[in-house]
């Protein structure tokens, strides 16, 4: 076994090796950060050498890397370009943000999931059914920023056109200790990220369930006369759950580099937009300091249900 | 086993919200917001005292406004920063010696007046300026703000140690004197005409002045939390709040030059982008948002009066341009890499593009006909020769003047002529950035084009790429293009080195500036000579001469002035703006109306 999880170890390491250059050429290739004043009248070409050369551009590429990589495996991300802060810093303070949006997003889309898979599975076919699926279909299909805008266009502006209560654009500047103004401003991205997310998942627990209460062990319980309810919530679910179970733990990481879109378009200062804002800038420390957090945590987190695995599937034997 | 592996996951899942629960950012230092219990009245030669030392308390009830900022600053000092946005605020809270008003005049901000040959200001030779500061001025924690400061300014800017983004111009002084208090004697090395966008706040121009009792003994200060958020201000407010990604909170500066500011309280709200910021103006959770495009303004006139649109047309501008590829240069000058586009070294060809877009059509439809079609590369500003007019859309003069040129109709439509010996198809790249709007003009233009038989084959690349440096293969570096399109300004200092023959960027000079790749030794030597004198009567008439040469030569397509497109709120009055000074000018002055 320890063999096995310093094997694995190993492997991330080397995988991270990998995502790290992929990264650095990837980020490096999409365009110079002095671009941006390659206009500007207010800098001469000698400010432009200057700034190029103070920020190490004028390095060749690998020594850039190795440079980046040395810091980076001190737990040292660097220094942005252009805010001249540390990126540690400027994550630590959008992290939480991106966490809370995320998570509460991410719990309300399991709970719905979890709802309308199971009573489409359990109404198969039924008028129920064709109609989750329909808006199951529908949810899937619609790109988040149509749905993210379309939302706030209707609860938002037209709502106070209309003279009705409204939900705020999350542009305000608001009060983040008052928990009435906090749930006010995450009602909109919340709902924008859970409509998307609920759609596919909810397409998953249907096929899941269906597949569970196929297999002879329902017909068994059935047969020895327990109730339908107990039957699926009891036998049926637990089961049919597990796998949406792996691809949420899966998820996790993903949820720290949080949504662009969602944070755009409701103006959430979440890691979401840092990425976005600091991509767009070629800011290359920042964009490479959020892939390298969002890689670590996939690759950890994969070496652990790896492990776990290990334990809770006795299919899994190691030699 | 199975549980355990829920419970696992479990686990996982609720550490994070653990992480996430440890709440939201704290906001950054801030100066202490206790301010006295009454207003006090700008400083005066009869009681030279500060008003204050803190800034001005938000009472109950008080006026506020709240801005939308699509780009966070990245610091708030004018000679650490190249940002828009970040120039934004410092003019509300770094001022300089100068600044242009809404009309764009150079007017004097904590100087008496503009130096000038006639006040004195300006020596014989050109070579020395003497700026006279305002008695009684104060830094917002009741420091005085002395001629002390100004030279402490340009020491920082000159330290070595520390990573300002441009030392241009500040490079040419010599020395600076500080006879007394008020006097600041500036001496050049070498003439500088454009001597007035030092130390002070203009279009394209970012200056002000630094506290010395703050910063003095200081190095590396472009990590200092100085820059990142000045805890003192000599501008209308001062940055008392700035919660990163978030928003920032200004307050009135007790000890303002010109009294303190109408407003109570001015909040900057850092968004996405236009759309963001647009939805927010509708629902009124902003009341005004500065950095809408020209693409925007049919559908912010479409929202008036719920919201309401102020567009400043300014002295940038979008153009197109030929590359013209002199590979040998004339007399050893301009020697350029790539050939160009053989055709286009034929004027009649040049003009006969020009005459074939229709550039009004695109500013009255694409543009709302909020801004015009200037005749040269100096509109809304006093170095525009205003003599020149642009021409009229004219595809039969245009289809004419090919014709003349040789290059007929081909079977496909497209026309063909003989260039150096070789049948050339009139079909060429057009290379510019992805903006929308951009998009959007060159459609036309090649809708127009394609009418006259002529293929123009837009290509739009990201900014990144396009103005990529030579070394890494920027079109425009390289000359590696046909027809070329990007918006530039030269204001409110007039020079450029755009048309210089040495300018042109090559192997052996990767860094030249002259994207036309277009040597022409006599309008390269005019140039050369608008930056020979401090006399503005003759730079402009250099200049006049200049602006013909360049129009009678069709070098340029001049498409359209470039404006600032401003959004707000009825509540919210901004007064008077123009292109060179956008809306911050005058802070102080911005009131909302319930």
């Amino acid at each position: 076994m320890w063999s096995y999880i310093v094997r694995r170890i190993f492997q991330g390491l080397f995988t991270l090796l990998i995502i790290t250059v992929l990264c650095f050429l990837l980020t490096r290739f999409s365009g110079d950060p002095l671009a941006q004043y390659a206009t500007n009248p207010r800098m001469s070409a000698e400010d432009k050498e200057a700034l190029r050369e103070r920020l190490g551009l004028n390095d060749p590429l690998y020594v850039q890397y190795f440079k980046w990589l040395g810091l980076a495996v001190q737990g040292d991300l660097g220094q942005s370009f252009f805010a001249k802060q540390p990126v540690s810093e400027m994550i630590g303070t959008r992290l939480p943000n991106t966490l809370i949006l995320m998570f509460t997003a991410e719990i309300i889309t399991v709970s719905f999931a979890l709802l309308l898979g199971i009573i489409s599975a359990v109404k198969q076919y039924s008028l129920t059914d064709n109609i989750i699926t329909t808006f199951s279909f529908i949810g899937f299909s619609v790109p988040i920023f149509f749905s993210a805008l379309g939302l706030m266009l209707i609860f938002a502006v037209q709502f106070k056109e209309w003279g009705l209560p409204y939900l705020p654009t999350g542009a305000a500047v608001w009060d983040k200790s008052d928990p009435v103004e906090y749930i006010k401003n995450l009602i909109l991205p919340v709902s924008a990220l859970a409509l998307v997310n609920t759609a596919g998942y909810s397409r998953f627990v249907r096929t899941s369930i269906l597949e569970v209460l196929g297999q002879d062990y329902i017909r068994t319980a059935r047969a020895k006369g327990l109730n339908g309810r107990t039957v699926l919530f009891k036998h049926a679910l637990r089961n049919a759950a597990l796998p949406l179970v792996t691809i949420v733990g899966l998820d996790i990481p993903f949820l720290l580099g949080g949504a662009i879109v969602t944070e755009s378009v409701y103006s959430w200062p979440g890691m979401g937009r840092l990425f976005w804002e600091y991509a767009q800038r070629s800011d290359y420390p920042v964009v490479l300091g959020i892939l390298l957090i969002i890689s670590t945590a996939v690759v950890v987190l994969t070496i652990v249900t790896d492990v776990i695995y290990t334990f809770v599937d006795p299919r899994i034997k190691l030699g | 086993m199975k549980q355990k592996l829920y419970v696992l996951l479990s686990l996982l899942v609720l550490a994070s919200m653990v992480l996430a629960a440890c709440g939201t950012p704290a906001p950054t230092d801030a100066p202490a917001t206790e301010a006295p219990a009454t207003e006090a009245p700008a400083p005066t030669e009869e009681a030279c005292a500060p008003a204050g030392t803190e800034p001005i308390a938000f009472p109950d009830g008080g006026k506020s406004v709240t801005g939308a900022f699509d780009q966070e600053p990245d610091a708030i000092s004018p000679y650490f920063t190249q940002m828009s946005f970040a120039i934004w605020v410092t003019q509300l809270t770094l001022v300089g010696l100068g600044e242009w008003d809404d009309t764009g005049a150079f007017v004097p901000e904590l100087a008496v007046e503009v130096p000038t040959a006639d006040n004195g200001g300006v020596s014989a030779d050109g070579l020395t300026i003497t700026w006279k500061l305002q008695d009684c001025l104060f830094w917002s924690d009741g420091t005085p703000l002395t001629s002390e400061d100004v030279k402490f300014t340009w020491e920082v800017v000159m330290d070595e140690g520390n990573a300002v983004s441009s030392r241009t111009g500040y490079d040419k002084i010599a020395s600076i004197d500080t006879p007394d208090a008020t006097t600041v004697v500036i001496t050049f090395s070498e003439l500088y005409p454009p001597w007035p966008t030092l130390f002070t706040q203009g279009p394209n121009n970012t200056g002000g002045i630094l506290p010395k009792h703050v910063l003095e003994g200081k190095t590396a200060l472009e990590t200092d939390p100085f820059t990142r958020q000045p805890t003192v201000s000599s501008g209308p407010f001062v940055i008392t709040e700035w919660v990163p990604g978030d928003y920032m909170t200004l307050l009135p500066n007790p000890n303002f030059y010109k009294g303190r500011a109408i407003l109570d309280r001015v909040q900057i709200r850092f968004v996405a982008d236009s759309a963001a910021a647009l939805a927010a103006l509708q629902t009124g959770d902003v009341d005004w948002y500065p950095n809408f495009s020209e693409g925007d303004i049919a559908t912010l006139d479409a929202l008036q009066p719920d919201v309401v649109l102020t567009v400043l047309p300014g002295s940038n501008f979008e153009h197109y341009f030929f590359n013209l590829g002199k590979v040998e240069g004339t007399d050893g000058r301009g020697v350029a890499d790539n050939e160009g586009f053989c055709p286009f070294k034929d004027v009649r060809v040049r003009k006969a593009i020009t005459l074939g877009i229709n550039r009004q059509a695109v500013v009255d439809t694409l543009l709302s006909g909020y801004t015009s079609v200037p005749a040269s590369q100096w509109p809304n500003s006093e170095w525009y020769n205003s003599s020149l007019t642009p021409d009229a859309y004219d595809p039969e003069g245009a289809a004419a003047l090919l014709e003349e040129a040789g290059y007929t109709l081909g079977a496909d439509g497209i026309r063909v002529g003989d260039c150096n010996g070789e049948q050339t198809r009139l079909s060429f790249n057009f290379e510019t950035t992805t903006a929308p709007i951009r998009i959007s003009i060159a459609t036309a233009a090649q809708a127009d084009l394609a009418q006259i038989g002529v293929e123009f084959i837009p290509i739009h690349t990201p900014a990144g790429t396009f103005f990529g440096q030579y070394v890494d293969g920027g079109p425009l570096t390289t000359g590696n293009y046909d027809m070329g399109g990007y918006t530039t300004g030269f204001y409110p200092d007039p020079y450029t080195n755009n048309y210089l023959c040495e300018q042109i960027p090559n192997a052996a000079q990767p860094d030249g500036v002259n994207w036309y790749h277009n040597c022409d030794p006599f309008l390269s030597d005019l140039m050369e000579t608008v930056n020979s004198s401090v006399d503005p009567a003759t730079r402009k008439a250099i200049l006049d001469e200049a602006q013909a040469y360049i129009a009678e030569n069709y070098y340029v397509i001049m498409m359209y002035a470039r404006a600032n497109v401003i959004g707000s709120t009825p509540r919210f009055q901004i007064g008077p703006a123009g292109g060179s000074s956008n809306m911050n000018w005058a802070a102080e002055n911005w009131d909302v109306t319930e």
